[in-house]
Parts: structure tokens; sequence; C-alpha cells
């Protein structure tokens, strides 16, 4: 019933969006005196006031380079932007400009509805080479067809107690996540966990999952197949759920805990360390009790079981994450999309983007200027080693049948124990899941 | 003048009910849906597809859990609304405080029982049941029970009041005088005059939980513990993670007809009602 009144919304929205569309200018030009660009960004939650200033101030540099204004609109959730998406595209009229998670990138690209960009368009841009080059591994499914303009980098890393560790005699984390849990094993003791994890969030499971893999040479998909059953993914979900279930690293009552909870135990100071973590979880953590005690290391690059990386395996250190900018196919605006896109990825506004949200640059001239800054060292390291999840329109749904393993295993981890039957039949489903969206990718 | 309510109801139910259901006979997905209309029509397939994505497990779920709260809600509703009929001091207080889980949004709902329930949350100290886990495994259909029942008995209580409002007040006074005592009176008088109000307060009720988005979707997230994955938020999911629409719309049109099934049952009651 919501699905369908879900839709009765869309058709309404699309009719009243094409009754508007007669009032649009065509052109295709990028002198813009008296048009407007419209973009639809990411709401910042953490930093909503600056969010509205940054807005006004690109929209007055636009207009003093171009003429035109932009007016910018937030959505709240990826599943907002998907709606948003799906009205315009069936319209054919919306926001000229989206700006996209990494891992969405995929699905929006299967869509077809974003101009794939031309040798002629990556010049206007101000050409591919300006951009670090991890960063434009989640544009499109190769250099020839790409859609996404890498805009800010948000990599993984994870966050120690420095204190907790200095006072058992360890000078900085494992680069294994075996020797990471023989450190948490340590480290636990009566009120004082290892490890701080959100087993019940609806997407740090699977990038542990994938991390651990992809370190230990499997990508989980290859050439359209999905390899959820294989022993390295198996391993990777018997040492995630085995830190709660069996090696009582992380306090039990994390089976609940969301990411901002695993963030605010570790802010209580009652964990040695919080993996997972992007940069953003520092306005957190500077207002906790372990302000000024903690620093980010690099997560373990080395997969469970192994000492060193596979021969066949990638040291990745988080996955590509971040935001890509792209440009809706129907836009009259193209031209001056694109003049958007170059300003915005132009090393004086990556800059301010950066300094107003601490989020990393993709421009390779600015990031350049930010790897002396010990403070970011390993999230600058983590952004370079960040490897692209597969670039299928059915990630989404891997994505979706990973998590869920860990979701219908909650209840055996609250029992302490990690049913290997119970696993083995949960990955043989999410295989069946994966492997029938990816036979529909096309 | 049937034709502007006419056109209305063509436009605000027939086309997208009439969108839904070709929807549900295409194969509709994010390669396809920029032009939608042109996806490949695959007749029933969707719904093949959604008895294997576990549809029917989704509507047992939904259906046992509907039934549980609407049994559990009538006697709570009724029971307030006998309480609070008569006159005493404080009942205008009485009455705002029962319809304040009416009031709340869905969603506050869920994020406050999302806090009590959890591991170590309020719930469990105060049963002693310290770690114990609500929110997955098979305690999490009785934990959405629960909280459901908690926000939606205030229905069945605002109905059957209106139930008792409208009872004749001369009724009362003959019972009185013929010597009824309390319990008589309502045993005999005015429950039998509530039936219709809370037959009807039971059907509404019973779709609304059947329909419930919000308080699952809040307390559990997707993807959903197997043991309250109900219909709704499968539907959901299917549209907005997987993004198969088609067999999201499937699901839908299921569980039109699912919510069809007692609504014509009441009315055909209303009826016979009626004629007799």
């Amino acid at each position: 019933m919501n699905a369908l009144r879900g839709w009765a919304v869309l058709l309404g929205a699309a009719l009243l969006i094409s009754m508007t569309a007669c009032d649009s200018t065509d052109g295709d030009s990028a002198s813009g005196a008296g048009k407007t660009l419209n973009v639809l960004v990411s709401a910042n939650s953490i930093y909503p006031q600056q969010q509205k200033d940054w807005f006004t101030q690109v929209s007055s540099k636009f207009q003093q380079q171009t003429g035109a204004k932009v007016a910018f609109e937030t959505f709240a959730s990826p599943n907002d932007e998907l709606t948003r998406i799906q009205t315009s595209v069936l319209a054919g009229q919306g926001p000229d400009v989206y700006s996209l998670g990494t891992t969405f990138t995929p699905t929006a690209y299967a869509t077809k509805a974003f101009l794939e960009l031309s040798a002629d368009d990556w010049a206007k841009i101000g050409g591919r080479d300006k951009f670090l080059p991890a960063t434009l591994g989640l544009s499109g499914p190769d250099a020839g067809h790409e859609v996404g303009v890498p805009f800010t980098s948000r990599p993984f890393v994870m966050a120690y107690n420095k204190e907790i560790l200095a006072a058992a005699g360890i000078d900085k984390p494992a680069d294994s996540w075996d020797g990471l849990l023989a450190e948490a094993k340590q480290l636990t003791k009566p009120g004082q966990y290892g490890l701080a994890v959100a087993y019940a969030d609806g997407f740090d499971p699977w990038k542990f999952i994938w991390a651990m893999s992809v370190q230990a040479g499997n990508p989980l998909v290859a050439g359209g197949k999905a390899i959820l059953t294989d022993p390295t993914t198996r391993m990777a979900y018997q040492t995630y759920l085995g830190w709660l279930a069996t090696d009582k690293v992380v306090d039990p009552a994390a089976v609940g805990w969301k990411n901002a909870q695993a963030i605010a135990a570790f802010g209580a100071g009652k964990a040695a360390f919080l993996p997972m973590v992007s940069a953003t979880s520092k306005v957190t953590l500077d207002k906790s009790t372990v302000a000024g005690k903690y620093a980010y290391a690099l997560m373990p690059t080395i997969p469970p079981g192994a000492t060193t990386v596979s021969a066949n395996g990638k040291a990745a250190s988080s996955i590509l994450s971040g935001d890509n900018i792209v440009v809706a196919k129907y836009t009259k605006n193209k031209d001056l999309a694109l003049e958007l896109v170059k300003m915005l990825t132009s090393p004086e506004m990556q800059e301010i983007y950066y300094k107003t949200f601490g989020e990393l640059p993709t421009n390779a001239q600015y990031a350049q200027t930010l790897q002396g800054d010990p403070a970011l060292a390993a999230i600058v390291e983590s952004s370079g080693k960040s490897v692209g999840t597969p670039f299928t329109g059915g990630w989404s749904q891997v994505q979706l049948a990973l998590v869920n393993v860990v979701v219908q295993s909650i209840p055996n981890l609250s029992k302490g124990t990690v049913d290997d039957a119970a696993l083995d039949k949960l990955l043989q489903t999410a295989q069946t899941t994966a492997q029938t969206a990816l036979d529909k990718a096309k | 003048m049937l034709v502007p309510g006419g056109a209305l109801m063509v436009l605000v139910i027939v086309v997208p009910l009439g969108t839904a259901v070709e929807i549900a006979l295409l194969d509709l997905d994010q390669y396809t849906f920029r032009q939608w209309l042109s996806a490949p029509f695959i007749g029933l397939g969707n719904f093949a597809t959604a008895l294997d994505s576990g549809l029917l497990h989704a509507i047992w779920l939904s259906v046992a859990y509907a039934a549980v709260v609407t049994i559990a809600t009538v006697p709570i509703g009724v029971t307030a609304a006998v309480a609070t009929h008569n006159h005493f001091a404080g009942r205008g207080l009485v009455r705002s405080l029962f319809l304040v889980p009416y009031v709340l949004p869905a969603f506050v709902v869920g994020t406050i029982w999302r806090i009590i329930l959890q591991p170590q949350g309020i719930a469990n100290q105060l049963l002693g049941t310290g770690g114990t886990l609500w929110l997955n495994g098979p305690r999490s259909f009785w934990a959405l029970v629960i909280v459901q029942t908690w926000a939606s008995w205030p229905l069945i209580y605002l109905l059957t009041l209106a139930g008792l409002q409208g009872i004749d007040p001369d009724l009362h006074e003959a019972a009185a005088l013929d010597g009824a005592g309390h319990w008589a009176k309502l045993r005999r008088i005015i429950l039998p005059l509530l039936r219709g109000p809370v037959a009807l307060a039971a059907v509404i009720a019973f779709l609304h939980t059947v329909n419930a988005f919000t308080l699952p979707f809040v307390l559990f997230g997707v993807p959903s513990p197997r043991d309250v994955e109900v219909l709704p938020v499968l539907t959901y999911v299917e549209s907005f993670q997987n993004f198969r629409f088609g067999v999201s719309a499937a699901m839908a049109v299921a569980s039109l007809i699912l919510v069809l099934l007692p609504l014509i049952a009441y009315l055909r009651a209303v009826r016979l009602d009626r004629e007799s």
C-alpha cells in the first residue's frame, strides 16, 4: 500500500513538473545571465548553517563568473534522492546537477539518466588529470564511460584511544586484523572493551566484510558473478561476528548499536579502538571525554588469518568513499553545469570546502598541500589506499545481501556463538540474491 | 453533481491504482525506469519473484501481528472508554493523557521504544532481564506487537467513546428505574450497543496495523530481522533498496487484496445489519 501511495505521489509530481516545464528557457551556452542552475546535494546534518553559507558563497561566485545563479536543494537520505531522481528522470525536468554518494553512483549510472563525460566534457571541467587518480575509481564502469566527477573524499579510518594503548605499552595499532584482535583482547577488561563496532548499523557491516574479502583477494563481484560463499568471505564474517560472540572484545550491547552509538561508546572512553569511521567523527569526539586523547590510524590491510597481504589481494584501507557530481542528461544548461563542476573542483573551492566541512579534496593540486599535516596523515593516506567497490548497477542489492547476513546472525551473536551451519545457509541466500541482481545488470 | 466527485475519484484513486497494477506486470527496475512505459511486459513474473522473495512469510507476519494487536487493543480501548465515560474529577486530564500515544508520530514512538528496548535499555533493567535481545530474534515479533499495541489502543478508545456518547441517555435512566446495577447495565445494555462501533474500530485498527510501515521500519531498520519482515517493509525494501519496482508493485497489489478482504467482510456485515 505504501509503495502504491509512493507511485501515486510520483505520478502527481510528474504531472506537476511537466506542467511547469514550459516555463524553462532553452539554450546551451555558458553565458548564463538571468539563468539559474539547480543543484541537489545531501543535507549536511553536522554543519547545517555553514552549508547554507556555502550555498550563498557558491552562487555569488558563480554569478560573478557566468552571470547565472545556483539554486541549491538538499535531500536527507539516499532514498529521498532516489525518489527525486525518479521524478526528475520521468519528467525530463529537475535538478541540472546532483551530488551522489560514491557507492550509489553505479546505480545512478544504470538509469542512463546522467551525462557520460566525453573527452571534450572532461576538458571543460579542467581535465581528468586534475583529480587524484584513486578518487576516479567509481566514476564509471571504465575510463570511456564516466558519469561521476569526484568532488569530496571521506575515507574510512580507525580511531584509537592513545591513553589506553600507551597504558598497555602498545605504541600503534596493528596492521593486520589478527594483530588488532590480539591487541583488543589485551585491552579488554571490566568496563572497557577492545573494539567499538556497530553491528545493527545498516551500512557498517558490509564495509568490514568487503574490506577483509578484498584484502584476501576476493572482490565479491567479478565478471558479473557474485562470490559470496568463498572461504575468504566466510572467514571475514567469522572474524567480524567472532569479535563480539566468541572473542568477547566488543560490548555485548553492540548487537543493538548503530554507528553513532559506537562513536559514543568510544567517546566515553569505554573502547580502545573504533574502526570504520570517517573524519566527520572528529566533531563528536572532540566534544567527548576522549578529546585530545585519541588519534586516527589506518584500519588493518592484512586479511584475517594472514600475516602479509595475500598475493592477489589488495591492501585496501577503505572503500572509495565520498561524493561524485553528475550532470543530468536532460539539462538544458549543460555547459553551465560543466562550468559549475569545474569551479567546485578547483583548488580554491576545494580548499574552502575542506576548511568548512572537514571533507578531503579530490583535486590533486590542493590535496598535495594537505599531505604534510600530521593530524590528517592517516586520513589522507587512507584516501590514497581506498579501493572502489564493484561498479555494477546491482551493487545496492549485493550490499544489502551482505548486511542481511549480519542482521540475521544477531540472535546467535547475542547467545555468544557463531553458528557455522547457519552462517553458510545465510551466505548461500546472499549469494543467490546477489547473483539474481547481477544477472539483471545491463 | 456526480461529475466533480467522479473525476476526482478517477484522478486520485483509479489512475494510481491502474498504474500500480500496470507496473506490477512490467519488468521495471533501475535499468528500465527511465522509459518505464516501454519496460518489458512479463505478466505475472513479478508475482512469482515476489513469492520467492518472502511474500507469503511477510503476509503471514503482517496478518498475525495485526490480528494480535487488534485482539489486544480492543479490551484496553473499551475499558478505558467505559471508565472515562462518566464524570469524575480530573476526567479531562485522564482523557488527554490517554491520547498521548496516539498523537505522537510513529517515528517518535519508534525512536523512543528503540532506545527503551536496547539490550541494556530501560525495559531490560525494569524486568531484570539484562542483555535480552528484543530488537532481533524471536522476541522482536512480540516487541513489535507490544509497541504497536501501546501506540494504537487509543484509536479503539476514541471510537468506543464516540459510540458511548451515541447511546440514548433515556436507556440509562430506564435501566436504572428497572433496578439494573452497574454491572448488569454494562453487560446487557452498553456493551451490546457498542458492538457496531467497536467492530468498526477493530476493522480500522486491523487495517491500520497491516499497513504500518513507519513503526517497524524505525524500530528494526532494514534489512529487517526475519521475524519482523512485515509486508510494508518488504515492499519498501524492494522499491528503495533493491530498485525492483515491478516486484514491489506486485507486493503492493498483494497487500491491497489483503486489506480488501476484511474491508469487504465489514461492509457486508454492515449491510446485513441494515437489512435485518
